[in-house]
């Protein structure tokens, strides 16, 4: 290791050198410059293996300098917030930063498993499907975990991630993905035409490959020209830049998805602060100027440290002042490979060689080779030697067979470029075969999208420069922003002429997937073993398959199975692209939605009231309900709950039920609508009454149940059970709109308009007459059984107040609008106070529906009839009702169905379970014997027993029959009797009382 | 996604719910079990263009039919379903 | 005979602590909630529309709306809020339902909604790019102009929003009603959204 930024050239490079930062990698401190990667401070520190393969743990360095990087993975952070698989590549440096290189053990520079490598012709294409296939029973138990300590790459923190996440919306005529040169010129003629721009950077800094390569362009060299640019884009009160900003999905009708890494460049984000944001952008235009990804050549020992992509190579000299080499070989079949050769030499370091595998090379060139003293070779690279340390030594196969050898450790590769077609293919594109740049480009794009610059296979400055600002102004037009987009940037076009070159035969590991250790002779065997299809071919060797999605590889891979199948290129095709473009935190999608904030919460408005009482809240759909009110002493809630049920029966208690849904139904078809919607009829309902209804699906399964009052002439609230409340209203909008557009009904929630407390016991009357306005008569008569009618209460108030029971019990349920739901509450302790009132929960609320048979979820299940819930007889036959002619179907009125009964175990001691199975006595349990279920269980105080519901095939005429209770999860049978499922007060005296 | 709802404008998909093809009626309650059967069970499976129940859950609550292409998810029309907006119409 | 009362309390009342919150600094954003209000749900009968609007206008003295929009009088806002709807926003006790109920009689079903809602006002240099945070509709200064509404979602939750006339510093105002029962849920995601930005909270009484 050499001594600090060793590696860094004393000027020039895009960093600021008076702010330097400390740094931590394995454990040994660094420094670098505000400006670095760190990638670039690794490389100036003259850091070259920064980990170990995914398969062989073979030692890797640094293989490029973008978000393309297979190698360079490593773990960011420590604790809660250490982040595994990220790219040292595009990981910006902050002081302090601390990251930790990836599977190897116990050190980088010595790895156990590097003795992967010896068994290294065993680890071939489809090595799990063919190694791990017996006996069976290993499986779980031995190869998985062995598989799953030996491969992978970092480790995930453990931890819950203490930072927070966000998610936003924006909206935009033109949206741009990239700022390199196309980004920048469709950036402007949009921006110049009035158009509402977002531009996507994936980068901490605008420009793209401008900022490693230059140029000039409108006769300023690029940097001015940027940052003139950034200036006028800037002074655009509507044009939004984000940096840190990958775009990395396109969705259906205009909606992108991108990541914004808000505060990943600082240790921990400052307070109030997220640290990433996950952007849904909605555009009518995209331009896609991504730019395009430079591929390696395939050869022996291309994994080695110290070989590089030829562009990463200029990037770290030419923007980080970091010299990844001081002698440097260049591979190349292509002209543009040839700048980081003229890079190294202007920033002083020695070319070892230029081997290019074209016949030709420019004039221009050649006169640099001689000028600057170093050989081109006309060849290929056949090897790299070097370990651990780097490139030390490269083999090169001359054209017409003649060997040479160059001594270097670093070795540029340049085997043309790929356009980044990823966001151009996502709906399903596939990207069409250009043979002059020998690389696959768009073939058309997602509507609305267009792709421009490399992207769009157009390598030269002049080119990207014209593409761009075309695109930027078509899109704005299309967008129908039509102001002047002034004249186009102008710069040169480049030549680039190269002739392809994929793979170099030669002996050793030569890596496709680097990531995944994929490597050719990986890719033939697959030929050979008929996995031909470039599909098969990547699940088969895992090619493309890992954090980077083949970025750098898949093409390459192709092209080598094109080679070994005898085919072309686009004739082998490329496999399906789908997002995201880069890997994107779970914590960024869900964003605010975790722990408490994971659903929106509804509160009941006794809510607060109920927290003061010591309520157990329940999460019940979106709600917390009180569930139950311990009192000290109390040793469980079962003593609780049994507590509320008794106070209730033997006097007066009262639960919110305020999550009921309510429904307010206007019009003059009021009562005609709801007899279309109920089973049983409703416009014969009179005013100041209350009905059981039921409602059916289509199917003539039941859908919901509920009470439903007439309050006048043209005006129904109905109510719907807790959990089905929002699907209910959406049911009658459809029958309101769709169904039944010709009856005049109006609907509108009234849910949260009022609070509404059922109050049941022998003592209702009494604390009742104590909140209402005494001029109210409240007796048998005047307030009869399924009454309901407005009154007034004690200060003036107005309420709504019905008579029907759940509890079978003497009961009411009184509304008030929902601002007076906490007095309401409070109001019911002190007026109940003389006759022991109790609140009760929704447990109480279930057993005395249970001890009176009520139907409830577990049997409103979305498999049973009005029939099975022994409601049958509701139905009417006078008029046509939504369900009606399928509930008459064979199978749905067959003698033989599963209806519901009472279950009581005959052991009084013995606890009922909910879900055992129904058995016949003196049957073997199993699907053939199998009765029916419990559906609901609780231990009922009156009865001083566990009872229950079920729903058993015949069962309403087998009462008193003994069955088992067969309970295979809990390991229980035992013996139950049917029984009615009224377990309390059959005949119904108490609350019609 | 996004649907321009006829009365609030384009709205990205998290405000609306699918529900289904909008092409079967309901039947008369006359027409018998077998018309019924067909309303509640037989979907065509359209490989394109289909016209769709949506409902507007998360805006006006208006229902709406969609006409979708099941392949692309372009959509090419979106119109009230017969009582949505009905206080315009005849009585 | 017990002594009791009736206090009103506002879905917000917990929730709501007036002061500062989040980053320190200049506040990006202002939550006011308001309370004391009546508003009443109108829906024209089927055909009724034309006679709804009329009625509306000879009891209000504007038109009412019949695209998303809100309009003002002087202490009532009528805010669209769906296909042949709108709601009666006024000050505790000006347009009660009993009030309106004459007003509509034959041409609209009306439905009280005052206590089923809660009303936050949102406003500052920040506001919108909060809500970005939590409307996927566009707030854009020329695409949501004052006096524009939206019957939308937030959370999941569906809630009517609309903007208001500007502050008097100029910044913009977002009015939003929120299903009661939600209110505190929202409360807690919008400071969540706002806290980077410093919010400043107080409470109204009434209208502004």
């Amino acid at each position: 290791m050499r001594g600090d930024q060793a590696n860094r050239l004393n000027n020039g490079g895009l960093i600021d050198r008076s702010a330097a930062l400390n740094f931590r990698f394995d454990g040994k401190t660094f420094s670098g410059f505000k400006g670095d990667t760190l990638a670039s401070a690794l490389v100036a520190n003259g850091v070259k293996l920064v980990g170990r393969s995914f398969k062989y743990h073979r030692p890797r360095g640094i293989l490029t300098a973008g978000s393309e990087e297979p190698n360079a993975l490593v773990e960011l952070r420590s604790g809660a917030r250490r982040e595994p698989n990220t790219k040292a590549t595009t990981a910006e440096l902050y002081d302090g930063l601390e990251a930790a290189s990836q599977n190897r053990w116990p050190s980088l520079n010595f790895d156990v498993m590097s003795i992967n490598q010896l068994f290294a012709p065993i680890f071939v294409a489809g090595f799990y499907y063919k190694t791990f296939m017996w006996p069976a029973k290993f499986w779980e138990a031995i190869y998985e975990p062995a598989i799953r300590r030996a491969a992978g790459l970092g480790r995930a923190a453990g931890v819950s991630d203490p930072d927070h996440y966000d998610k936003a919306w924006a909206h935009c005529d033109v949206l741009i993905a990239g700022s390199g040169p196309a980004g920048l010129a469709a950036a402007l003629a949009a921006g110049r035409s009035g158009a509402r721009v977002v531009l996507c950077e994936e980068d901490f800094v605008l420009g793209g490959r401008l900022l490693a390569d230059g140029g000039t362009i409108d006769g300023l060299p690029a940097s001015e020209w940027i940052a003139r640019t950034l200036a006028e884009l800037s002074a655009m009160p509507d044009v939004r830049i984000m940096t840190r900003t990958t775009l990395f999905g396109v969705y259906d009708g205009g909606t992108y998805g991108a990541i914004e890494r808000v505060n990943d460049h600082l240790p921990v984000p400052p307070e109030h602060q997220v640290r990433q944001r996950l952007w849904r952008i909605v555009a009518k235009r995209c331009v896609a100027a991504a730019g395009a990804i430079e591929r390696p050549i395939v050869f022996a020992g291309n994994d080695t440290p110290g070989v590089m992509m030829a562009s990463a190579m200029r990037s770290y000299i030419n923007r980080y002042a970091a010299t990844p080499a001081t002698r440097i070989a260049l591979f190349t079949n292509n002209e543009d490979g040839w700048r980081t050769a003229e890079t190294a030499i202007a920033s002083g370091l020695q070319v070892a060689a230029v081997i290019d595998a074209r016949p030709d090379v420019s004039p221009a060139h050649r006169a640099l080779a001689s000028k600057s003293g170093f050989p081109v070779l006309h060849g290929a690279v056949a090897s790299v030697d070097g370990g651990k340390g780097g490139a030390r030594k490269i083999s090169v196969s001359l054209t017409g067979g003649a060997r040479a050898e160059v001594e270097a450790d670093g070795l540029a590769v340049s085997g043309g470029w790929n356009p980044a077609v990823g966001l151009t293919s996502y709906h399903r594109g596939r990207p069409k075969w250009r043979d002059d740049i020998a690389a696959f480009v768009p073939d058309g794009a997602p509507p609305g999208m267009v792709a421009a610059g490399a992207a769009n296979g157009a390598f030269g400055l002049g080119a990207c420069l014209r593409e761009g600002f075309e695109a930027g102004a078509a899109a704005a037009r299309d967008a129908g922003c039509s102001g002047n987009v002034g004249s186009v940037p102008v710069a040169d076009d480049e030549a680039f002429s190269l002739t392809p070159l994929w793979h170099v035969p030669g002996k050793g590991k030569a890596f496709v997937d680097q990531q995944h250790d994929v490597t050719a002779s990986d890719v033939e065997l697959a030929q050979r073993e008929g996995f031909e299809s470039v599909e098969h071919l990547k699940r088969y060797t895992t090619l493309g398959m890992a954090t980077d999605q083949g970025k750098t590889s898949n093409v390459a891979g192709l092209a080598i199975m094109a080679a070994v199948s005898g085919k072309s290129v686009p004739e082998t095709g490329t496999t399906i692209y789908r997002p995201p473009y880069v890997p994107v935190a779970i914590g960024a999608f869900a964003g605010h939605h975790r722990d408490e904030n994971f659903h929106a919460t509804r509160l009941t408005p006794s809510h607060h009231w109920a927290a003061e009482q010591g309520a157990i809240f329940v999460d019940t759909g979106l709600w917390k309900r009180a569930q139950w009110y311990p009192r000290a002493g109390e040793k469980d809630w079962l003593e609780s709950v049994t507590r509320e049920v008794k106070a209730v029966r033997s006097g007066v208690g009262f639960c919110d039920v305020s999550t009921l849904g309510k429904i307010d139904v206007h019009g003059p078809d009021a009562g005609a609508f709801l007899d279309r919607v109920y089973i049983n009829a409703f416009s014969s309902l009179a005013v100041g009454k209350a009905r059981y209804g039921l409602m059916l699906r289509e199917d003539g399964i039941v859908y919901d149940d509920g009470t439903t009052s007439r309050l006048a002439e043209d005006h129904y609230f109905l109510t719907t059970t807790t959990a089905k409340a929002g699907l209910v209203m959406q049911h009658l909008e459809f029958c309101r709109q769709v169904l039944f557009p010709e009856l005049d009904v109006q609907l509108t929630s009234v849910s949260d308009q009022w609070a509404q407390f059922s109050i049941a016991g022998p003592n209702t009357r009494d604390l009742l007459k104590e909140i209402v306005d005494p001029a109210e008569d409240l007796s048998n008569e005047g307030f009869p059984f399924m009454g309901a009618r407005e009154v007034r209460l004690r200060g003036g108030l107005k309420a709504r107040l019905f008579r029907i029971s759940f509890s079978g019990e003497m009961a009411f349920e009184i509304s008030v609008p929902a601002r007076y739901g906490e007095a309401m509450a409070r109001n019911l302790m002190v007026a109940g106070k003389p006759f022991g009132v109790t609140p009760y929960g929704t447990e109480a609320l279930g057993v005395m529906r249970i001890e009176k048979g009520h139907v409830a979820g577990p049997e409103l299940n979305g498999t049973t009839t009005a029939g099975d819930l022994g409601l049958g007889k509701m139905m009417s036959t006078k008029k046509d009702f939504i369900g009606r002619v399928m509930a008459g179907r064979e199978a749905l009125t067959a003698p033989n169905r599963q209806v519901v009964v009472g279950i009581k175990p005959t052991d009084k001691a013995h606890r009922l379970r909910s879900g055992a199975h129904i058995i016949p006595k003196g049957e073997t349990p199993g699907p053939g014997n199998d009765q029916g279920y419990v559906t609901s269980v609780c231990f009922s105080p009156v009865l001083d027993q566990w009872i229950g519901l079920g729903l058993v095939e015949r069962g309403r005429e087998r009462i008193g029959e003994i069955v088992r209770a067969h309970d295979p999860l809990r390991g229980e049978d035992y013996d139950v009797e049917l029984c009615n499922s009224v377990f309390y007060d059959p005949d119904g005296g108490r609350q019609r009382g | 996604m996004r649907i321009v709802c006829p009365f609030c404008g384009e709205r990205e998909l998290g405000e609306f719910t699918y529900l289904g093809d909008a092409k079967p009626q309901r039947p008369a309650a006359d027409a018998g079990e077998d018309a019924v059967y067909d309303y509640v069970y037989l979907r065509d499976n359209v490989a394109g263009p289909m016209s769709e129940h949506w409902y507007h859950g998360g805006g006006c609550r208006a229902w709406l039919k969609v006409t979708r292409n099941t392949l692309t998810h372009e959509i090419s029309a979106v119109e009230p379903a017969a009582g949505a907006g009905a206080a315009k119409v005849g009585a | 005979m017990a002594e009791f009362s009736w206090d009103v309390r506002s879905p917000l009342d917990r929730a709501l602590i007036a002061g500062s919150y989040g980053a320190q600094g200049d506040a990006g954003v202002a939550l006011t909630e308001i309370r004391d209000f009546d508003l009443v749900q109108v829906m024209a009968r089927r055909g009724k529309a034309a006679e709804m609007v009329k009625a509306a206008q000879a009891r209000f003295g504007i038109a009412a709306p019949e695209t998303p929009k809100a309009v003002d009088t002087a202490d009532t806002a009528l805010i669209w809020s769906g296909p042949d709807q709108f709601l009666v926003l006024s000050k505790g006790g000006k347009h009660t339902i009993e009030a309106l109920a004459a007003a509509f009689v034959g041409s609209a079903s009306l439905s009280d909604q005052s206590h089923a809602r809660a009303l936050i006002s949102i406003s500052g240099d920040k506001a919108r790019a909060m809500l970005a945070k939590l409307s996927s509709i566009d707030l854009h200064p020329d695409k949501f102009r004052v006096g524009a509404a939206a019957a939308t979602s937030m959370d999941h939750t569906s809630i009517t929003l609309w903007r208001g006339k500007d502050r008097a510093d100029g910044q913009p105002v977002f009015n939003l009603l929120v299903f009661a029962t939600f209110a505190e849920s929202l409360w807690h995601t919008i400071l969540d959204s706002a806290a980077e930005y410093g919010v400043t909270i107080t409470h109204s009484e009434k209208l502004a």
